[in-house]
């Protein structure tokens, strides 16, 4: 990195003596740069435009959406106030919708955090060939939730991996029916949703465990702590952060989790595993009720942003007060 | 010797855990090697474990791909074939040829795309401040963790009366601007940390903000742009959700053509894993050569989905 600083010091004196050196074509050369200083806030410009309006703007859009009574393929604006969200409040599939995405968040969160937590502490006992666990626990993660859908649904089959292994284990039990009971359902998917995030939580803690300052380790060791007292009384306080911000992004994913379980169980058996995403999507392009399903992703939204904002917040206030 | 290096050795000392209760007595230096070494091996034992767990779906994919329909039936499905035959990857390979270039030329384009625009967008962020650059920042990136359902009947109208439904460059350009919030994040926490000086020393000998640009923070950012690049190649290559929506039958994402494979009346289990491990190749690929930078991209505050 020294040395690249250096070669561009080089180079860009010698243009700079070419430029003073050659006073005519100075003027021009800085109108030229006056110019080229416009294009670079143009783009930026014109990049914040985009996303006022592929974003801000249609955020707006969709709740004035949510407001109408849009039904069918053609586009209507009649509004008729919040009636799709007194609708919703009291549809059954929205709670129940809703009750799943909280019970997904439930046994999913904690496992892949712990799991990924014991991870990432075993990884930091100076491991050989650290690198290649790594690589392997994080791997599931870089797969697209297209390809792993379809790889735990071939593990979910009557007679796939998972019912031979358990056969396996514990000889004589019958067939577990892992996506067709509408009670396992959700916790399979959590099953599959754990070995596909625990890699990448083990990284987040393994980054934050990485930049714990030495000296903080030394004291403790040298005032005798040691093993396990050393993770729960030291590191673990250490990395609040890190657990922060797993906590705030598997949160935010099990809110927007659609890939995964519409190509799954496609939401099924019955609603067992309806969350609200895939009810966003059924209501619009499924039954054509877009002013309905709007309403469904603007609640989605706030939810998302009552988590967001504040994260977002605390974060760079923090490090704003850092510097 | 400088004080890191004397940290070090302090440490590596610590570890042994003798230094403070070994006083000569050779039964118990035994004692503790022997704890010691069950330590270890029960830590590598679980890791081992760990490591075949999370592999056992990937293998067991795998080695659906290469047996027959008549095979798989009868096979363990943790045991590879007998009899590997290729057949599964070509029928594979027929249905998906085209819809993997159409990926191929829209992941490439907006992944590109994207890393220029992000790269401009966290210099002017870092280096050209203007009152509320920090709000402004905020604003983009919230972006990053908008749940995409919330904006998709708007972006669905809008990508269908542009005439871009079911295009090349309609699924270019919405990658590209729903990249923008994560390749500036991205730039913008590298860029923070090129020193300003480097920066005011050119300004004062008469270089412009485009120069600068060239000549100093392009030449000085390779790593953020591979990172920002393998990073957006994964998740462009991975989406589906804007493929399932924005495109038809004309301009097919592998993605969806994946999904279609497999979403017959029966799945056909070989070719389903055929069709996903190809699918999967150049993501794979990524992942053991540039394994490193996709960390990197994933630490500075990625997410997914």
């Amino acid at each position: 990195m020294k040395a690249l600083k250096k070669e561009h010091w080089n180079t860009n004196k010698s243009i700079l003596i070419n430029i003073n050196g050659i006073p005519k074509t100075k003027w021009i050369m800085k109108s030229i740069f006056a110019r080229d200083k416009f294009i670079i806030r143009l783009i930026f410009i014109i990049s914040c435009i985009l996303i006022i309006y592929f974003v801000y703007f249609f955020i707006v859009w969709n709740v004035i959406v949510s407001l109408t009574g849009w039904e069918g393929l053609v586009q209507t604006y009649d509004f008729i106030g919040l009636e799709n969200y007194s609708q919703m409040s009291q549809d059954y599939v929205f709670w129940t919708s809703l009750l799943n995405n909280f019970i997904f968040m439930g046994i999913f969160i904690p496992s892949s955090i712990i799991l990924g937590l014991l991870l990432a502490i075993i990884l930091d006992q100076k491991v050989k060939r650290e690198g290649f666990f790594r690589l392997i626990y994080l791997l599931p993660y870089a797969l697209s939730f297209v390809v792993t859908a379809y790889l735990w649904q071939w593990m979910f089959t009557s007679d796939g991996v998972l019912n031979i292994l358990i056969d396996a284990i514990v000889p004589g039990t019958i067939e577990i029916s892992w996506l067709g009971n509408r009670y396992l359902a959700l916790v399979s998917i959590s099953i599959a949703m754990i070995w596909q995030f625990s890699g990448y939580v083990m990284l987040v803690f393994l980054a934050g465990i990485r930049s714990v300052p030495p000296s903080i380790i030394m004291a403790a060791r040298i005032d005798g702590a040691s093993g396990f007292k050393l993770y729960t009384r030291i590191i673990i306080p250490q990395i609040k952060t890190s657990a922060f911000t797993a906590f705030v992004i598997l949160m935010i994913f099990t809110l927007k989790a659609f890939d995964f379980i519409y190509l799954l169980t496609g939401g099924g058996p019955g609603y067992g595993t309806y969350i609200l995403p895939i009810m966003m999507y059924e209501e619009a392009f499924a039954k054509n009720q877009f002013a309905y399903s709007s309403t469904i992703a603007t609640t989605l939204l706030i939810v998302v942003m009552m988590i967001t904002i504040p994260y977002l917040y605390i974060t760079y206030r923090k490090r704003d007060n850092q510097k | 010797m400088t004080l890191d290096n004397m940290i070090e050795m302090i440490n590596s000392e610590l570890d042994n855990e003798m230094v403070f209760s070994i006083k000569n007595n050779s039964k118990t230096i035994l004692f503790y090697k022997i704890k010691r070494t069950i330590k270890r091996v029960t830590l590598y034992v679980f890791l081992i474990i760990m490591a075949i767990i999370m592999f056992i779906p990937l293998w067991s994919g795998i080695i659906a791909a290469f047996k027959s329909q008549a095979e798989l039936s009868l096979t363990s499905p943790l045991l590879p074939s007998l009899s590997p035959t290729l057949d599964p990857l070509t029928a594979a390979m027929n249905e998906l040829m085209r819809p993997m270039l159409n990926s191929y030329l829209f992941t490439f384009m907006a992944t590109i795309g994207s890393c220029l625009i992000g790269s401009i967008c966290g210099f002017v962020l870092t280096k050209l401040k203007f009152k509320g650059s920090n709000i402004v920042f905020l604003f983009l990136i919230i972006g990053i963790f908008l749940p995409y359902q919330s904006i998709i009947i708007p972006l669905f109208i809008t990508i269908r009366d542009l005439g871009l439904y079911d295009s090349l460059w309609g699924m270019t350009v919405v990658h590209i601007i729903y990249g923008i919030p994560i390749t500036t994040l991205l730039f913008r926490s590298y860029y923070e940390n090129i020193p300003d000086n480097l920066l005011n020393a050119a300004k004062v000998d008469g270089a412009g903000i485009m120069t600068i640009y060239r000549r100093i923070i392009l030449p000085l950012s390779p790593l953020p742009f591979v990172v920002a690049a393998v990073f957006q190649f994964t998740t462009i290559w991975n989406d589906y959700l804007f493929a399932l929506i924005l495109t038809g039958s004309d301009f097919e994402p592998a993605s969806f053509a994946l999904s279609n494979l497999a979403g017959g009346t029966e799945t056909a289990w070989n070719n389903t894993m055929a069709g996903a491990l190809l699918y999967s190749l150049p993501i794979i690929f990524i992942f053991i050569f540039l394994g490193k930078y996709l960390m990197q991209g994933l630490i500075a505050g990625a997410i997914k989905g």
